[in-house]
């Protein structure tokens, strides 16, 4: 399992190395910008004056003045799309983008079972998440050192969590749809679209009470963002990466259950999961 | 004790949709065998081959692989298998040693790295190449090695000289038949006659998804079927001959026949006793004919065993 693991770490190692690089310097950038634009008396003022539906659609622009609040406007509330992308497009792929070019029917004739395979990546993939989450943390942590930006290195790692687990859940749905989806792209597309729609509801619904009902069924309402530098809330942690397991859970079964095609086999085609079950 | 069959296959069935590629496989491949599955494009080898390794699930049927249902414990089964795929696809950006050295740890570090470069000199190939840099023919000689580096029990080989040179088939043959010899049973599909009637001790040709005849090369050429050629003392008709079963006339010429003959040839040698005969020689045809003949148009699916 731990060959597995580790190929897939590599793999995916230009993917975690940029997506890393991009939201370090993110990070860094949006950190060093914090004193300068708590001294913005026009940044202050134009966001005032925005109109109150786009404070709400972005979840209180008007609490910039406090870390937490700058942290979710300027980073966090945008992150589940940005970040999203990486998570959506790795988890689709994970299994299903190697048995489309026909990588997959070489490996699985190796003396690992499908479950291993199956864990080893999804594990690979969180990992590299992980990293991708951690080189973000950096890029706030380090600089705040330096600026009147007064929270603890923990309190800074909060938003991580959440964030990590929304985008892991994400992930993992992808990588469900790739199991039932006839093709990795659509699996992908499907997922990403989810994903935006989810976070458009979110923001409608802070717009619309009438919404609210349906927004706390879905899992960005479960995500804190930057408020979660002020105290997290666990149990919606573990809710999102608990959802986030049942769902790779869902995707192994149909994993252990599917034929590997090879290209020209047969249609690809809808799967549903009416086969037997693989042991291996 | 173990047992002495490698592959057994009864009543394998598996359909893509509408498309029934296998209509009911019964194999039986021995211990040490070198066998050769023959077919054309489409025929089903691969799908057989590939619900051995459990890659894909057959509908209906039962299989054994060294004595194990792939189905309930495939990772023993691969442990003692190599598989070359017919399809090879390999990861474009490793070197062929990366790839390779990878492919070990997914063994389980069973592998001895010297044999693989003593596998990748004896083929003429550099392992330090990326994957995406190689020809064809190189490619495939990567896949040969990962199938044999492990020296496996049983070796499932799909197609397993495509695209290689003719030097390079002689030298993939040679290490089969050292395979054997070491132990391992070889099952390797080809729809190239040659390479069937060199290397296989046995043979099995796959039609439409049933296998429609099973038998040593020999066999299939010397006793399967035979060419007659019979020259008359005057000129005679055949007619006759031609109702005997197993037999049908491939030339005929007034003092001159040519018959071809499927099975015992008891029955045309005592209605020949009833013509004047001047002389008569037989032929055994080659395996490719016996394959033509297979598919040939009308000709209909029968099993043998």
């Amino acid at each position: 399992m731990f060959a597995e693991f580790k190929h897939m770490l590599l793999r995916l190692r230009g993917q975690i190395f940029g997506w890393s690089l991009g939201l370090g310097l993110f990070s860094l950038f949006m950190a060093l910008f914090w004193d300068t634009a708590l001294q913005m008396e026009g940044l202050q003022e134009m966001i005032a004056n925005y109109p109150p539906e786009m404070a709400a659609f972005f979840g209180g622009m008007n609490a910039i003045t406090s870390p937490a609040g700058y942290m979710n406007t300027y980073y966090f509330s945008m992150m589940p799309v940005i970040a999203g992308v990486f998570a959506v497009i790795a988890g689709a792929g994970l299994l299903t983008a190697d048995e489309e070019k026909g990588i997959l029917d070489l490996v699985l004739t190796y003396p690992i079972s499908r479950t291993r395979l199956f864990w080893a990546r999804l594990l690979a993939l969180s990992l590299g998440l992980a990293i991708v989450m951690v080189a973000g943390w950096l890029g706030w942590y380090l600089p705040s050192l330096g600026t009147s930006m007064d929270l603890s290195p923990v309190a800074f790692l909060l938003p991580f969590l959440t964030l990590f687990a929304v985008l892991l859940l994400f992930a993992a749905l992808a990588l469900l749809l790739s199991m039932v989806l006839p093709a990795t792209r659509l699996a992908a597309t499907l997922a990403g679209v989810l994903l935006v729609g989810n976070y458009l509801l979110i923001g409608m619904a802070n717009l619309n009470e009438g919404l609210q009902t349906v927004a706390q069924a879905t899992p960005l309402h479960y995500y804190q963002g930057g408020f979660a530098v002020a105290g997290i809330e666990w149990s919606w942690l573990a809710g999102l990466l608990a959802a986030a397991f049942l769902l790779a859970g869902a995707g192994w079964l149909l994993f252990l259950r599917r034929d590997i095609r090879v290209g020209g086999e047969r249609s690809w085609g809808l799967r549903l999961p009416f086969a037997g079950v693989h042991t291996g | 004790m173990e047992e002495k069959v490698a592959i057994r296959t009864v009543g394998l069935r598996k359909s893509y949709g509408p498309v029934q590629a296998l209509r009911g496989v019964d194999l039986a491949v021995g211990r040490g065998e070198i066998f050769g599955f023959l077919g054309p494009n489409g025929a089903g080898k691969t799908t057989t081959i590939r619900c051995l390794l459990d890659l894909i699930r057959p509908d209906a049927g039962t299989i054994r692989v060294l004595g194990i249902d792939p189905q309930v414990d495939p990772v023993t089964v691969r442990r003692r298998t190599g598989y070359l795929p017919g399809e090879l696809s390999l990861e474009q950006n490793l070197t062929a040693a990366t790839l390779l050295r990878y492919l070990v740890e997914l063994q389980g570090d069973e592998v001895e790295w010297s044999f693989v470069q003593r596998l990748a000199e004896r083929l003429e190939l550099n392992l330090e190449r990326p994957i995406k840099n190689l020809s064809k023919g190189n490619k495939q000689k990567v896949g040969v090695i990962q199938a044999l580096m492990a020296r496996p029990t049983l070796l499932l080989l799909d197609e397993p000289t495509a695209g290689l040179d003719p030097l390079m088939q002689q030298e993939v043959y040679r290490l089969l038949r050292e395979a054997r010899e070491a132990g391992a049973t070889v099952f390797f599909s080809s729809h190239i006659i040659g390479e069937v009637e060199a290397l296989a001790d046995r043979v099995a040709i796959l039609r439409e998804g049933v296998v429609v005849e099973e038998a040593t090369p020999k066999q299939l050429t010397q006793l399967t079927m035979r060419r007659v050629h019979v020259h008359f003392c005057r000129p005679v008709d055949v007619q006759g001959l031609e109702r005997l079963p197993g037999v049908s006339v491939a030339g005929h010429n007034g003092e001159q026949a040519t018959l071809q003959v499927e099975g015992k040839m008891d029955g045309l040698v005592k209605a020949l006793a009833a013509y004047p005969i001047s002389d008569l020689s037989t032929e055994s045809v080659s395996l490719e004919q016996i394959f033509l003949t297979y598919y040939g148009a009308g000709k209909p699916a029968q099993e043998v065993d």
